[in-house]
């Protein structure tokens, strides 16, 4: 959890995302030299741990969920996700969420509004866009009485004009918490309604956890548990915390699906999916997150968190909301107005590590208040901090002696911003 | 000369210095493979397993891996054991131990790799949102083996997805949208790919309107064969045919998608000259030449580093894809460009973010690949033992005219079986059955090409000479049985299903009543249905043990 970086000070990892159990544990990586010495091949090759694997990650789900894919990385999985869903009923078109992110591939840029809008591309017509159910900063707030139907009609709206211009839905994609978005939690209800819709559309429910899965939020497993026991998406994706910075992902799908995909002929073959380290080092987080309570720790550790960053609230007008869910802090560093601070620490975060990240934010936004107070001119000077305009690439990295140097920051002198406490990144790291 | 193969020698990984977790050193013999292909005709680099007879039970905890049959039609099982405390069960007298042998490019669970990635685990593994010199090391590394214009690295974590971000970059930099690919293609199993991949498309979704596809460079069973003047130039004119033709439909461009030795395709190699002469005429219409490296890179052709250099030293590539061996079994991946290309796709405001692309580990991986590459001179020791390769199976040509062309460079290598010498048509049910055979002798090959009947050999580059020679005797005598076979019983016929004894047993009047003599088409024996005797049938996966697998002899 703390690097030491070169000049000795330790700094505190709160973003690592994919490292999900710490930094280099010694249970996966042990796991891994075991099988790396032993044996690496393809799944070309049947391996017990594959089979094992897929065993495991199936128990951890609804009883629907029994076919499982696996991949190198969550693009690869949710672009499978999309090939699962068109091959199905041989539909085409998707709606996703705005502000969504579901990949890097060309096939899930289309369907990502937060990477078309930024560039030159256009919305594909066969992509249509919901409103992200957002209640604190969408259209239907905390104040609606029923926020998740008026979102969940919105979706029905979409795929009625879709209809009447004789398209036809292949699936509904979206994230159970939506990250990049501004860490949005759909309100209860929501997803259910939706599935409702899409189903009678003849389309599938894709629920992407490449971000939020493997117990980050505590209470459940899954994200989308969250949302009901009733609730059962068709496709599930999953994938940065399954290795612990091992390139792996996994697409978990009902026996439908899978049979309308694989009768299609063309079997899919992925050279280093399902490898047997992939699923030696697949076996070894997941025994850690049961051994550990990582879980449980989630959920205590987030509760902490959140009472001090609530205090931080009342003391700082700055922070206009404090989300949570389920014992996950939502603090980040991303939104469309790139004002969120986002914190998704790894899952071993600690009571101490949370006090240490607030007792700096405290500080941090103290100084800042400060600096505000004084400028008395709208031009946005050198050293004025940006309150709106992060980068999205700003990670808080709290270091003890909080130095920063914006020369190392190629995405600072990409954007031009100007000196930004709050992003002290790209410390480079001589390990 | 390659290095000798000598004596399996326990292999052991240092323990590690961290004594907050100590565990004790684990020693594994490495058991020997006869690398021919592994059986996918999507892998570049392949392995044979020698099959083991099961003595130590998977109950000991030995780890079990069984090969479960792809391209037979039979699923049979062949065991591998690796012994937990390190010995190969059962394997003295097949083994010849091949120190390093590996999935990829330098041999099954390397050391060194592993020693490097465990090392690199141990310490730090992050993303590439934090800077980490493996990352700028390994791109160095990587850029002193490819031309001075390559100098921009994107690290990913599939050949898939490298090819899926050259796509994106000659569309942003070109601002066209059409690709030309060739016939038999195939560049990764990604929405976007399958669309340029025709031997995918052909059974999927059809070709796109935006996908244009030039015939194959195959001087063997291509338009313009062995005895054309200039094979090269004609091929790249069917480029410039396909380009205009594109042209004149108002369509523009982006790309000419190819691998640098079309593999799927049946093992190609394109005459001298025809990269060069296609990227002129690609260039002129404002697209770029993406190299698929990914199944040919990293020495496998011996005399150079990359395939495409195989075209000339004047012949850059504006975009290599590379993957598979470059990480021998670790998930890598890497995309080279130019700063033209490279500039263009950051100036569309969107960065390029791959979370587990270029970690620490990976690059450490790569490193350590690269360092064995060029410690255990493996580029050299493909050549040799790649021609060595090539010249016996040229002998095996001359001996049985079911072979048709041998072809190859490196250690990459195809074996085209025909039916007919002079019509050259494809031996699709023989190479299935050769390949079968084969596995029978406990080497894995597969065949493809798009009448399957190519085989393929894509050995790890530790593959030896004497790897070398016992492939080719079994496939000798693999051959010559065929050949007897056929002789032997002009019309032979078996039914998979009534098979009481081998073909030709039965004389006279009995062999017109015989279905198992009876006649198979044209002469040739039906002789999958051989399959059904010689072969354990198979059994579950979970119910094997070690009493389903008798001696043999």
């Amino acid at each position: 959890m703390e690097n030491n970086s070169m000049g000795g000070s330790v700094s505190l990892d709160i973003l690592e995302k994919s490292g999900r159990v710490g930094h280099c544990h010694p249970e996966v990586f042990k796991a891994a030299l075991k099988q790396m010495e032993l044996l690496n091949t393809n799944s070309r090759f049947l391996h017990d741990n594959i089979v094992e694997y897929a065993k495991r990650l199936s128990a951890t789900l609804p009883e629907k969920l029994s076919v499982c894919y696996f991949t190198n990385s969550g693009s690869e999985a949710n672009d499978l996700a999309l090939r699962l869903a068109r091959q199905f009923r041989d539909h085409q078109d998707v709606i996703t969420l705005d502000h969504a992110y579901h990949g890097h591939l060309s096939s899930l840029i289309e369907i990502s509004p937060y990477k078309f809008r930024k560039g030159k591309d256009v919305k594909k017509e066969f992509v249509h866009v919901a409103p992200t159910p957002d209640t604190y900063r969408g259209k239907y707030r905390e104040d609606h009485s029923d926020p998740a139907s008026a979102y969940a009609d919105e979706v029905r709206k979409i795929i009625e004009e879709a209809h009447n211009n004789g398209r036809k839905i292949a699936a509904f994609i979206a994230e159970s918490m939506q990250s990049c978005g501004g860490q949005i939690i759909p309100p209860a209800g929501y997803f259910q309604k939706v599935a409702e819709y899409v189903h009678r559309a003849g389309g599938v429910f894709i629920a992407d956890e490449v971000q939020v899965g493997f117990g980050r939020v505590g209470k459940h497993f899954w994200s989308f548990q969250m949302h009901g026991e009733d609730f059962v998406p068709d496709i599930v994706t999953m994938g940065k915390p399954m290795g612990n910075g091992h390139p792996m992902a996994c697409v978990v799908t009902t026996k439908e699906i899978a049979e309308a995909f694989n009768s299609a002929g063309v079997e899919y073959f992925n050279t280093y999916g399902g490898n047997p380290v992939s699923c030696a080092v697949g076996l070894a987080v997941l025994d850690i997150i049961e051994n550990e309570d990582l879980q449980g720790n989630a959920t205590r550790v987030g509760n902490y968190l959140i009472e001090l960053l609530n205090k931080q609230k009342a003391k700082h007008t700055l922070i206009g909301d404090v989300r949570m869910k389920e014992k996950r802090v939502l603090l980040s560093v991303d939104g469309p107005h790139r004002n969120v601070l986002k914190i998704k620490p790894p899952m071993c975060f600690t009571e101490e590590n949370a006090k240490v990240m607030v007792d700096q934010l405290d500080g941090i936004l103290t100084a800042v208040e400060e600096a505000m107070q004084a400028e008395t001119q709208s031009v946005i000077s050198e050293n004025t901090p940006c309150r709106t305009k992060m980068h999205k690439d700003a990670h808080v990295e709290l270091l003890s002696d909080s130095t920063n140097d914006p020369t190392e920051n190629p995405s600072r002198k990409r954007n031009g911003m100007c000196t930004n406490k709050h992003s002290l990144l790209s410390k480079r790291l001589k390990t | 000369m390659p290095s000798a193969r000598g004596q399996v020698s326990p292999r052991s990984v240092s323990a590690p210095t961290d004594s907050a977790a100590p565990w004790p050193p684990v020693s594994a013999r490495r058991l020997t493979l006869w690398p021919c292909d592994s059986g996918s005709s999507a892998l570049p680099a392949d392995f044979f397993f020698l099959r083991i007879q099961l003595r130590l039970s998977v109950a000991k905890g030995n780890t079990c891996m069984m090969n479960k049959g792809e391209n037979t039609s039979i699923a049979s099982t062949m065991w591998l054991t690796i012994g937990a405390g390190g010995s190969p069960v059962g394997l003295a007298e097949w083994s010849q131990p091949c120190d390093g042998g590996g999935p990829l490019a330098v041999g099954h669970c390397h050391p060194l790799v592993v020693q490097a990635a465990h090392e690199q685990n141990q310490v730090l593994n992050t993303n590439s949102r934090y800077l980490h010199d493996n990352i700028v090391d390994y791109a160095q590394r990587l850029s002193e083996t490819l031309p001075e214009k390559l100098c921009v690295f994107y690290f990913l974590n599939s050949g898939s997805e490298a090819n899926d971000l050259a796509l994106r970059l000659a569309r942003q930099y070109t601002g066209h949208q059409d690709v030309v690919v060739l016939d038999h293609a195939y560049h990764g199993h990604l929405s976007s790919l399958i669309d340029i991949s025709p031997y995918k498309f052909r059974y999927l979704d059809g070709q796109k309107e935006w996908v244009h596809v030039a015939p194959l460079p195959d001087t063997y069973r291509g338009p313009y064969r062995e005895d054309h003047p200039n094979p090269a130039m004609a091929y790249a004119n069917e480029v410039k045919r396909v380009v205009s033709n594109a042209q004149e439909k108002g369509r523009k461009i982006a790309a000419f998608f190819v691998e640098s030795l079309p593999s799927v395709g049946g093992q190609i190699i394109p005459p001298a000259g025809y990269f060069s002469h296609v990227a002129e005429h690609i260039h002129r219409a404002g697209g770029v030449f993406v190299a698929d490296e990914i199944q040919v890179g990293f020495g496998r052709v011996g005399k150079h580093f990359w395939a495409f250099q195989l075209q000339g030293e004047d012949f850059v590539p504006d975009i290599v894809t590379m993957g598979k061996s470059i990480g021998n079994g670790h998930p890598v991946a890497c995309v080279a460009t130019t700063q033209a290309v490279s500039r263009a796709f950051e100036a569309t405001g969107i960065e390029y973010f791959n979370t587990f692309g270029g970690s620490p580990v990976s690059c450490a991986v790569g490193l350590a690949v690269l360092d064995v590459l060029e410690k255990e001179q493996l580029q050299t020791h493909a050549t040799c033992v790649g021609s060595f390769l090539m010249e016996l199976l040229r002998q095996q040509k001359a001996k049985h005219p079911i072979i048709g062309d041998v072809r190859g460079v490196g250690l990459f290598i195809g074996v085209d079986l025909v039916k007919d010498e002079a019509t050259r048509m494809p031996a699709t049910q023989e190479a299935d059955y050769v390949v079968t055979r084969l596995k029978e002798n406990y080497i894995l090959l597969s065949a493809d090409g798009p009448g399957r009947n190519i085989l393929k050999f894509k050995p790890p580059m530790c593959f030896s000479l004497d790897n070398a020679q016992h492939v080719v005797t079994k496939l000798d005598a693999i051959l010559t049985d065929m050949e007897e076979k056929v002789r032997s019983c002009e019309t032979l016929r078996l039914q998979p299903s009534s098979v009481k004894h081998p073909p030709g047993k039965c004389t006279g009047e009995e062999r017109s009543r015989c279905t198992n003599c009876n006649p198979g088409e044209k002469g040739i024996p039906d002789i999958r249905g051989q399959m059904a005797w010689g072969l354990a049938p198979p059994l579950s996966y979970r119910t094997r043990r070690p009493e389903d697998f008798p001696e043999r002899p």
